[in-house]
């Protein structure tokens, strides 16, 4: 595997910033108490884009779990180098009297009653499985939760 | 599903705030630590002829030892919540079934599939945030947890990170009366909601694993309390309590044997005295509250040892498993630094928002709790072995509120319950349930021996009847004519007759074997098919026994 799961790793849903450790920030570093107080967020509020650092490539591809060679290195790094500046650009808006959130708005709390409805479509699933054995899905050896 | 992702490497799951953790006070609740049966690490290698004597003054320099640290313990509780369905697909959930079966796109973790939140997972977690006397986040939402193992197949754990539901509540204790009894109260940091992963099987050959995505998606609360713990007593009984609370509240089964309710103890040890707190280790695979106290004490010991012996670098962060057959901590994995789950908020889902009429409906509908119950019962006279044995289980406590419901003598009805009915259960391995007997003729069958119609030996047996066939006191004393004889003349009778049957007992007795008075009893008890009221069968025969005397 290599740059097509990467990309797909990119892409995904919601998931393409999540590599980046310095923008993950914009979300971690924050505790209840801290999230109570902070009316204005000093990581939005000021410095520009040149506070983010570069992301390093290796280490992204190690917490995702994928090896890449380093041509793909030198192919990927100036566009997640993009994205990271994207942000640095987000970083540069003033939000000193804007109350955070946490997160976007949505219509209704989109929530549905606990009945149970058995997935039709089953045998599908069970198909497309790299490896299986009735009734259990094989996967390599796992002796330790490390 | 990512399968050619799982590589068997996962991050360590850590403790979310490790940093604020154990922030919070230092332990206003210390108990001895030599007060529990601890049990120490070098024991089991020392053999040979002197073992006893050696073990003899071993135990006594532990003891002493133990009296110069104390101990500082948090637990993470895992509770599944007994929904229907899973949390964000509509799978059902049951224990045992058949593997693989309950699967979908969306607990799959297929492309293209969205999670949309069961309402009964926020109804849950409101209940056991307000039950934990919490503070609720009216407005919460979900995380991802990132990091890659067999038993998840999205490559993320949806969670609750940096806002969790409610924080900041605390949880009241009784200790055992057997282990010197007090009362506590425990921190709660936090209760955040999440989604279980798959189960993970090892088999014994073969060089694969094997994966029942079954549990994948079930909603959990994770509960952790603030580190108050100081004894594997104290922490067993805060793991029993949160148990009682969410049966209770009906939310999870607890069950701790099937996984529905999971203990992680953090443990460290300090000089007493000392404010900084020691390394924090962590011990898993606690699978009854016995173990949870055993393995501390254990823990406890094992690392007193190492600081006594100078090797205090030796107590590393580290996780440790419980090994239930040897009954000692072994290392699982040491910890290199802090892994990195890189959560973010999850785009998928929605905030979570409460109103406050919403809280406040579910407020006014919360059951009482343990403690509550706890303290009414004390209240209302009874002891405390007889108010935490009756609070334990709520069925016991509520076939125990609807008898004294029906007016029966409160001390009677425990002791009742607590004795042949237990009793009853234990052998036939039943629940207060399963019995035929009913609460309203507990109540009958109370009043009926008080108010003097049948006889307490009567009433034991007309119970054994009504637990294992039903049917009611008034029936059965009818159908089997049992009602107690006050009748005097009648009980005169029957003396006189049993006087007149056995002559030479009787002049052994009034020669002075007076000890022969409880034979005559028990004759004249058997007479009256042990119906004569014993009082005035005692009062008449002592009458007569010394009439020409
Ligand atoms: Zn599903």
């Amino acid at each position: 595997m290599g740059s097509r799961a990467f990309m797909v790793f990119l892409t995904h849903r919601g998931s393409s910033i999540n590599p980046i450790s310095n923008v993950s920030h914009l979300f971690l570093k924050k505790t209840p108490v801290q999230y109570k107080n902070q009316r204005t967020q000093k990581y939005f509020s000021t410095k520009a884009k040149s506070s983010l650092e570069p992301p390093n490539l290796p280490r992204l591809a190690e917490t995702a779990r994928i090896s890449l060679t380093p041509d793909e290195v030198e192919e990927f790094a100036p566009k997640i180098r993009q994205v990271v500046d994207w942000f640095g650009q987000l970083q540069a808006i003033d939000l000193e009297n804007v109350e955070p959130a946490i997160r976007a708005d949505t219509e209704g709390d989109n929530m549905r009653d606990d009945l149970p409805q058995n997935f039709q479509n089953r045998e599908a699933i069970i198909t497309a499985l790299p490896s299986y054995e009735e009734p259990y899905i094989k996967v390599p050896k796992v002796l330790n939760k490390e | 599903m990512a399968l050619t992702f799982f590589r068997g490497i996962k991050t360590c799951p850590l403790i979310h705030f490790p940093s604020a953790y154990f922030a919070r006070k230092n332990g206003y609740f210390y108990c001895s630590m030599g007060s529990t049966n601890t049990q120490f690490a070098t024991q089991e290698k020392q053999q040979s002829a002197d073992l006893k004597t050696s073990q003899k003054t071993h135990k006594k320099s532990a003891d002493k030892l133990l009296k110069d640290y104390e101990a500082v313990i948090g637990i993470e509780t895992h509770v599944q919540l007994h929904t229907l369905t899973k949390a964000f697909c509509s799978c059902p959930y049951s224990y045992g079934a058949q593997p693989n079966t309950s699967i979908c796109p969306v607990c799959m973790g297929l492309p293209g599939a969205l999670p949309v939140l069961n309402s009964k997972v926020i109804e849950y977690a409101v209940k056991v945030g307000l039950a934990l006397n919490c503070k609720l986040s009216l407005n919460s939402k979900f995380d991802r947890k990132q990091y890659f193992y067999p038993d998840l197949p999205k490559g993320y754990q949806i969670s609750q990170f940096d806002v969790p539901i409610a924080s900041g509540g605390c949880i009241d204790v009784d200790l055992p009366v057997e282990f010197g009894g007090g009362h506590r109260k425990f921190g709660i940091t936090r209760v955040h909601m999440e989604e279980d992963a798959g189960k993970l099987l090892h088999t014994g050959n073969g060089n694969y694993s094997q994966v029942d995505l079954n549990r994948a998606g079930v909603p959990l609360l994770e509960i952790v309390s603030e580190p108050d713990m100081r004894t594997g007593i104290e922490a067993a009984e805060y793991a029993a309590e949160l148990q009682r609370l969410v049966r209770y509240l009906g939310v999870s089964n607890g069950n701790m044997q099937e996984g529905s309710l999971r203990c992680d103890v953090n443990i460290s040890i300090r000089p007493t005295g000392q404010q900084e707190f020691g390394t924090k280790v962590e011990i898993k695979n606690l699978n009854s509250f016995s173990s949870v106290s055993r393995a501390i004490d254990f823990e406890i010991s094992r690392q007193v040892l190492l600081h006594s012996q100078g090797q205090a670098d030796q107590i590393v962060q580290e996780t440790r498993l419980w090994e239930e057959g040897a009954q000692k901590t072994i290392t699982m994995r040491k910890k290199e630094g802090l892994s990195d789950y890189r959560y973010f908020p999850e785009p998928d889902l929605p905030g979570v928002a409460l109103t406050e009429e919403y809280v406040d409906s579910i407020r006014d509908s919360l059951p009482e709790l343990p403690e509550t119950k706890r303290r009414r019962y004390e209240k209302m006279g009874l002891s405390m072995q007889d108010v935490l044995f009756l609070t334990n289980d709520l069925n016991v406590a509520e076939f125990f509120d609807a008898t004294i419901g029906k007016g029966a003598d409160i001390k009677l009805a425990a002791n009742w319950i607590m004795g042949d009915i237990a009793a009853y259960m234990k052998n036939e391995k039943l629940s207060i349930n399963e019995i035929k007997l009913t609460p309203q003729e507990l109540g009958d069958l109370i009043a009926s021996i008080k108010g003097g119609t049948i006889s307490g030996k009567i009433g034991k047996e007309i119970l054994f009847e009504l637990v294992a066939k039903g049917g009611t006191v008034q029936g059965l004393i009818k159908d089997k004519d049992l009602v107690q004889i006050v009748d005097l003349s009648e009980i005169e009778k029957m003396v006189d007759k049993v006087l007149a049957d056995n002559p030479e007992q009787l002049e052994k007795y009034r020669g002075g074997k007076t000890r022969l008075q409880g034979y005559f009893a028990g004759q004249v008890m058997k007479e009256s098919k042990g119906k004569a009221n014993p009082k005035l069968l005692n009062q008449i025969l002592l009458e007569k026994l010394n009439a020409k005397g």
